[in-house]
């Protein structure tokens, strides 16, 4: 591996601009990651157009401060207040608040803090190896490759995202169909675009990342009532002891290896990353009743994870042009708002940026370090701020912003709809996010197959004669097949179970 | 506590707006006269809309020439990106605006004699509905291939013995109608694959997914001058400076000449005096170092043209590539 982009990576975080809007950055996301309901896909969507006066490297470096930010702020009101400030930390309730009302809350912040450090740090370093490799195979990535990846993200997206899996499937429908909008790329046809200029070259990403999580979860919040709560004044003990520090060395290791690859996948990220290493923890325990009642473990497993995959969940964003999570469904337009195109290309081509935005996540967790453990009670205090005040200004903000990215009036009529159809989605338990993400697979899904099948001529077994793309619909296959093959297992073993002894058992998970 | 500042410095910077506009406006009424320069008519600020985003070859001429406008005629001069539909939606707003002069418009020649060609009746803007103030630039396109591929002439390509393909920038560009023509003449089969823009074209191309690609000039210098990437032929009219020793498209005896080029649009109905000092204010902008360094860094051959002459080049470019089009039998908009 050729070091010299890495280290000219590293004096490009270091420039003093770049500092500065690094630490902007992980302060702002760790201000939303403590505002339950603000999410750092809003708020990355909601600052997208100040992008636009500075540096893509600056704005790149800022944006994903929020991002890896937002999961050490969402530790700190999990802990205190059993609040969970992003949906990554909701098991940290769990242990997290048992330890606070045993006093142990500094222990818990402490612990979180250096897990989230070891996990974010660890990814990196995986990110640096793994991204230029991902990444030499670049001009091996042509249009079928392209089409068997985004159609692999959209399965996953629709199956393995948290929450109600038919409800996923419906909003990735919609968004699918969201994305065939616009002047037909291949034959100048118009669809749907009803005689409208705007539309002609398609819905624009940006307004409807900033409709559906910006203007959304503003009006969702307003809707729920405001509890003040007061947050325990005095956080002691912060450093943990060296006991703690032991039981959960194990947690964080293993919480960085489940994070790192859960996060690469599409679909995954940090919120799945952080349950499934809790439940990793809490099965590898020699004593899991503990668990629940304020078991360190469970605290550092689903802490180090989410940072991990957090910082993962770039890699396929940044090599091969594919979002991952909703927040790197943002980050994507934001990269488009800037002028840079995220694909194979961009470690050669960007190699400042590349680095730049890499690297500055090593200084970007250090100062999350630095700042979490002091700044715990200042924080805390963020939540006092009344709904009623915030929720206009960023609405203003919201649709000042979307005008100045095209100087379009009708880009603002666009985050108004789609801000009503965030909200609408959130109120009946629809998850905007798979929306979004199959918006962006989905052009990039219709495109690769139309390519693939005029460069195959029409013959669609090329799809599988190329080692790449065969691969990855070999994985679709599988990915697709499983969930019928487990409950075909399951019923037969639940049959054995009814055959040979309790009639009653319970379903088996 | 971050939203509550930004949205004080949106408010701050909305108010300084307001200000420097009334200020603006009074330097029209009552400093205008008394400037012993020549100002512009008016002394109002000219904002000049381009139809591409920012970044790209057309954002970048229509800021360097702003520049230089700005100075010559002593108003501020601001580009306004509206990107959308190859430029279409910047014309529209632009036939929308007064013809004082104040709202001009960088405007593509593939916008004015490509894109009728490919879209339906109607969805073009049509370059009689503007007037033209004055050409910009002739930027050129180049036939590339792979080192890998094997081919180094047209009469390599048609010597393939298989179908091949070619990646192009986007249906109803100058990158397609190139290839098509080409194709078309040389009797190849050969079908046409549109990428978004020209740097996948050129992955594509590296990557040998497809055979061929055209794309502009500066877009592909670098790889070319590093062996990265064969030039086959490129479809100037002659032998642009920056690429001495690579054939035309003509000279290897095909009748395609494509070239994008750009023009400043007014709306229609400029009056003339307030035309011809921007005639001569783009000619003063185009005699600066910063406007013809541009050029140089981006290949492009200067046509800095009256008005008219581009409006008839340009018509009788339409009407030439509509009668091969029709010729050959070729339809840009649907045969993909």
């Amino acid at each position: 591996m050729d070091l010299a982009p890495v280290l000219d990576g590293f004096a490009v975080v270091l420039e003093p601009t770049n500092l500065l809007y690094c630490l902007i950055g992980v302060v702002v996301g760790m201000l939303v990651g403590v505002l339950p309901g603000l999410g750092p896909a809003a708020t990355i969507a909601i600052l997208l157009p100040i992008t636009i006066g500075i540096e893509p490297v600056t704005a790149i470096i800022m944006l994903a401060g929020i991002f890896y930010g937002a999961q050490y702020g969402g530790t700190i009101t999990s802990v205190l207040l059993k609040l969970p400030g992003e949906a990554s930390s909701v098991v940290t309730v769990f242990d997290g608040y048992a330890m606070a009302r045993q006093g142990r809350a500094g222990t818990a912040l402490g612990i979180a803090a250096i897990g989230s450090f070891a996990g974010g740090t660890i990814s990196i370093v995986a990110l640096s190896f793994l991204a230029p490799l991902v990444a030499s195979f670049a001009l091996d990535f042509g249009p079928p490759e392209y089409t068997a990846l985004a159609l692999l993200g959209i399965l996953l997206v629709a199956t393995v995202s948290s929450g109600s899996r038919l409800k996923a499937v419906v909003a990735a429908g919609v968004g699918l169909l969201l994305a065939t909008v616009g002047r037909d790329g291949f034959t100048a046809t118009e669809r749907f675009t009803f005689g409208n200029l705007n539309l002609a070259d398609g819905l624009d990403f940006v307004p409807i990342a900033m409709g559906l999580f910006g203007l959304g979860e503003i009006l969702y919040n307003l809707e729920q009532r405001h509890n003040a709560t007061q947050a325990p004044t005095t956080v002691a003990n912060v450093w943990p002891s060296r006991q703690d520090l032991r039981q959960s060395s194990g947690a964080i290791g293993r919480g960085s290896v489940i994070g790192f690859f859960l996060g690469i996948l599409p679909g995954g990220g940090a919120t799945l990353s952080s349950l499934a290493a809790y439940a990793v923890e809490k099965r590898r325990s020699k004593t899991p009743e503990r668990f629940g009642k304020g078991a360190v473990e469970g605290v550092a497993g689903p802490e180090t994870a989410n940072n991990a995959a957090a910082t993962s969940s770039f890699i396929p964003l940044l090599t091969l042009g594919i979002p991952a999570n909703a927040t790197m469904a943002v980050i994507f337009g934001a990269l488009l708002v800037v002028g840079v195109t995220p694909g194979p290309q961009l470690v050669t081509e960007e190699p400042e940026l590349f680095w730049g935005v890499v690297n500055s996540m090593y200084i970007g967790n250090i100062l999350l370090l630095i700042m979490s453990i002091p700044l715990v009670g200042l924080f805390v205090k963020i939540l006092r701020v009344r709904p009623a005040i915030l929720a206009p200004i960023t609405v203003l903000i919201t649709l000042i912003g979307v005008y100045t990215v095209n100087n379009s009036v009708f880009d603002i009529v666009l985050v108004i709809v789609f801000g009503v159809l965030g909200y609408l989605m959130k109120k009946a338990g629809f998850d905007p996010g798979p929306l979004l993400l199959a918006f962006v697979l989905g052009a990039l899904l219709e495109d690769g197959l139309r390519r693939s099948l005029l460069i195959f001529d029409g013959d669609a077994t090329g799809f599988f004669t190329r080692p790449i793309s065969g691969t990855l619909l070999v994985v679709f296959l599988l990915v697709a097949v499983y969930p019928f093959v487990a409950t075909l297992r399951n019923r037969r073993r639940q049959e054995q179970a009814q055959d040979t002894s309790d009639p009653n058992t319970k379903e088996l998970v | 506590m971050t939203t509550n500042h930004r949205a004080r410095r949106w408010a701050l910077s909305g108010a300084g707006l307001t200000l420097a506009l009334s200020l603006t406006a009074c330097g029209g009424n009552v400093g205008g006269g008394s400037d012993s320069e020549e100002e512009f008519p008016g002394g109002d600020p000219i904002t000049m809309l381009v139809g591409q985003d920012p970044g790209g070859s057309t954002d970048l001429i229509a800021r360097a020439a702003a520049e230089g406008l700005s100075d010559e005629l002593g108003v501020p001069v601001t580009v306004e990106n509206r990107p959308g539909a190859n430029g279409a939606l910047a014309a529209q707003q632009l036939a929308g605006e007064d013809p004082d002069g104040h709202t001009l418009m960088v405007y593509n020649g593939s916008l004015a004699y490509i894109t009728p060609l490919a879209v339906g009746e109607g969805e073009a803007p049509d370059i009689a509905d503007f007037d033209i103030v004055t050409g910009l630039s002739l930027d050129d396109y180049v036939l590339v291939t792979a080192p890998g591929s094997g081919f180094s002439s047209v009469e390599d390509l048609a010597a393939a013995g298989r179908p091949i393909t070619f990646g192009t920038t986007g249906v109803g560009t100058g990158s397609q109608l190139s290839q098509e023509l080409l194709f078309a003449q040389a009797d190849i089969d050969a079908t046409a694959v549109p990428f978004d823009g020209g740097s996948p074209t050129l992955t594509a191309v590296l990557g040998g997914q497809v055979d061929v690609g055209s794309v502009q000039l500066g877009e592909a210098i670098e790889q070319i001058e590093s062996g990265g990437l064969t030039p086959i032929v490129t479809f100037a009219e002659e032998r642009p400076s920056y690429l001495p020793d690579t054939p035309t498209a003509v000279e290897a005896g095909y009748d395609v000449p494509v070239q994008q080029s750009r023009a400043v649009f007014a709306p229609e109905g400029v009056p003339d005096d307030v035309m011809q000092a921007l005639r001569d204010g783009f000619q003063a902008a185009f005699e600066t170092e910063g406007y013809q360094q541009l050029n140089e860094d981006n290949l492009l051959t200067p046509l800095e043209v009256d008005g008219e002459e581009i409006r008839e080049r340009w018509t009788e470019n339409l009407d030439n590539y509509r009668a091969v089009v029709e010729e050959y039998g070729i339809d840009l908009g649907g045969d993909a």
